[in-house]
C-alpha cells in the first residue's frame, strides 16, 4: 500500500503548529470541496486534505503518524511495523464527524483498530426495520440521448448490512431507462434501487442528476436548443428557404428578406421534447466565400456604386 | 471487498416526485428546524408556496440542494447567511461558466472553426 504524507497534502511542515494546520486544512478544503471546485480531481483532493487534517489536528494520533513516518515514508511500499496497535483507534470511541468509510487503505491500516473503521455502522442496535441509505449519482448524457431518450448502465456502491454494526460495500449496475427530453440538472429518482434496509426495513433510492455533454452544434438552454446556422449574402439579402440541422433531423426554414449576422429565428417546438417542448433558436451568421469570379467582382462593384449612401460604420463616427 | 449483481433495467416511473418535509428530512439526514431555516433564507424552495409547513412540498433539486447545503456546512463550517450566500455565488458561478462555455462555442462557429 502507498504511503500517506499528511504534510505534503496539508502543504506544512512537519513543525507546523496545530493552528498553522488548521489554518491551511480550511484553505485546501475551500478550494477542493467537490461542491465548490471544478479541478477533475477535486474530490479525491479533498478526501486527502480531510484524512490528513483528521489524523495530523489530534496530538495523540499526529505522534503515532510522525511515529510511523518515521519508519515507513521511505520505501515505495508501505506495510505497518509488526504488532502495530494504535492507541487512538479511530473507531474505537468518542464522537468524530469525519466518514472514515472514505479514508484510505493507508489511515485503516494505522488507526483502523481492529476494523470498525471503515465498517462503521448504526452505532446503536436499533429495535425495528431500518429503512436502506439512499444513494445519489450523477449520470452524464449527450444530447442525442437526453432528446430521444436512451438505456444507460449507471454503476454505484451499495452497502449491505451483516450485522447491526458492519456494512459490506457492494458494486450495483443497472441498466436504466432515461424518457426522452431530460435536461441538464434535472433529477431522477428509481425507487428501491439504493442500499437495502435492515431487519425487514424497505431499501433506500438510487437519485441521478442528469449532465449533458457539450455538442459540437448545439447547445441547450434551459428547454430551447440553440444552433449557429450561416448563409450566404445573397440569401441573407433576398431570403431563402434554406435547410437547417435540428437535434430531431432537418428541416427547412425559411429565411427573411434583410437577415443579418446574429439574427435569432424560432423554431417553434423544435427544442428538448416534453410536456411543454422548448423550441430551436437557429442563429444567422453571413458568411462570405473565400473567392470570388471576376463576374461576381464586377455585380460587387456595381453594388457598391448603387448602395454607395450605405455607411455600416456611422456609429464609430467615422 | 465487492461483488457483483446482475444487471436489472428499471424504467424512471416518477420523474416529478415531490417529498414532503418529513420525507426530504428524512432523505436529508437532518432536522426539520433547518429545513425550515433554510426556507426563511430563500436556500431552498417547496414547489408551492404554503404558509402552513405540513403542506410543503418539495422537488428533487431541492434534495439536492439540500444536501449540498449540509456538506458544506458541515466541511466548511458555515452558518446560515454564510450558507446562503455561497450557495447563491456558487448558482452565479455555475451559470456564468455555462455562458462562458456557450458564448465561446458561438465565438468558435462564428470565426468558422467548426
Amino acid at each position: 500500500m502507498e504511503f500517506k504524507d499528511y504534510y505534503a497534502a496539508l502543504g506544512v511542515s512537519e513543525s507546523a503548529t496545530p493552528e498553522e494546520i488548521k489554518k491551511a486544512y480550511r484553505k485546501l478544503a475551500r478550494k477542493y470541496h467537490p461542491d465548490v471546485s471544478k479541478e477533475a480531481n477535486a474530490d479525491e483532493k479533498f478526501k486527502d486534505v480531510g484524512e490528513a487534517y483528521e489524523v495530523l489536528k489530534d496530538p495523540e494520533k499526529r505522534a503515532e503518524y510522525d511515529q510511523i513516518r518515521k519508519y515507513g515514508s521511505r520505501g515505495e511500499q508501505f506495510e505497518p511495523p509488526p504488532g502495530w496497535q494504535s492507541a487512538s483507534g479511530f473507531g474505537g470511541g468518542g464522537y468524530t464527524e469525519a466518514d472514515a468509510r472514505h479514508f484510505s487503505d493507508f489511515f485503516e491500516s494505522i488507526f483502523g483498530g481492529g476494523g470498525a473503521s471503515r465498517h462503521a455502522g448504526f452505532g446503536f442496535r436499533p429495535q425495528g426495520p431500518m429503512r436502506g441509505e439512499d444513494v445519489h449519482a450523477r449520470l452524464a448524457l449527450f444530447l442525442e440521448e437526453a432528446f430521444n431518450g436512451c438505456e444507460k448502465q449507471v454503476t454505484f456502491t451499495v452497502h449491505d448490512s451483516v450485522d447491526y454494526s458492519h456494512l459490506k460495500a457492494r458494486t450495483k449496475t443497472l441498466k436504466v431507462k432515461i424518457p426522452p427530453g431530460m435536461r441538464e440538472g434535472q433529477h431522477i429518482r428509481l425507487k428501491g434501487q439504493g442500499s437495502p434496509g435492515f431487519n425487514g426495513g424497505e431499501p433506500g433510492d438510487l437519485f441521478i442528476e442528469v449532465e449533458l455533454a457539450p455538442h459540437p452544434l448545439f447547445t441547450v438552454e434551459g428547454r430551447d436548443i440553440v444552433v449557429t446556422v450561416p448563409v450566404t449574402p445573397w440569401e441573407a439579402a433576398l431570403g431563402a428557404s434554406v435547410t437547417v440541422p435540428t437535434v430531431g433531423g432537418k428541416v427547412n426554414l425559411k429565411l427573411p428578406k434583410g437577415a443579418t449576422t446574429g439574427r435569432k429565428l424560432r423554431l417553434k417546438g423544435k427544442g428538448m421534447p416534453g410536456k411543454h417542448p422548448g423550441d430551436q433558436i437557429v442563429v444567422l451568421q453571413v458568411v462570405m466565400p473565400e473567392r470570388h469570379s471576376d463576374q461576381a467582382e464586377a455585380l460587387y462593384q456595381q453594388l457598391a456604386e448603387l448602395e454607395g449612401g450605405f455607411n455600416p460604420r456611422s456609429k464609430l463616427h467615422v | 471487498m465487492t461483488r457483483k449483481d446482475s444487471i436489472q433495467t428499471v424504467e424512471v416511473a416518477e420523474p416529478q416526485m415531490t417529498l414532503t418535509l418529513t420525507e426530504i428530512c428524512e432523505r436529508g439526514e437532518c432536522h426539520a428546524e433547518f429545513v425550515i431555516k433554510l426556507v426563511n433564507y430563500g436556500i431552498i424552495a417547496p414547489v408551492e408556496d404554503s404558509l402552513e409547513e405540513r403542506y410543503w412540498q418539495f422537488d428533487l433539486a431541492a434534495l439536492a440542494r439540500l444536501r449540498k447545503a449540509l456538506r458544506l456546512q458541515r466541511d466548511l463550517k458555515l452558518n446560515l447567511p454564510g450558507l446562503a450566500m455561497s450557495l447563491e455565488l456558487l448558482d452565479e458561478v455555475q451559470d456564468m461558466r455555462r455562458e462562458v462555455n456557450r458564448l465561446n462555442q458561438q465565438l468558435r462557429q462564428l470565426m468558422g472553426e467548426w
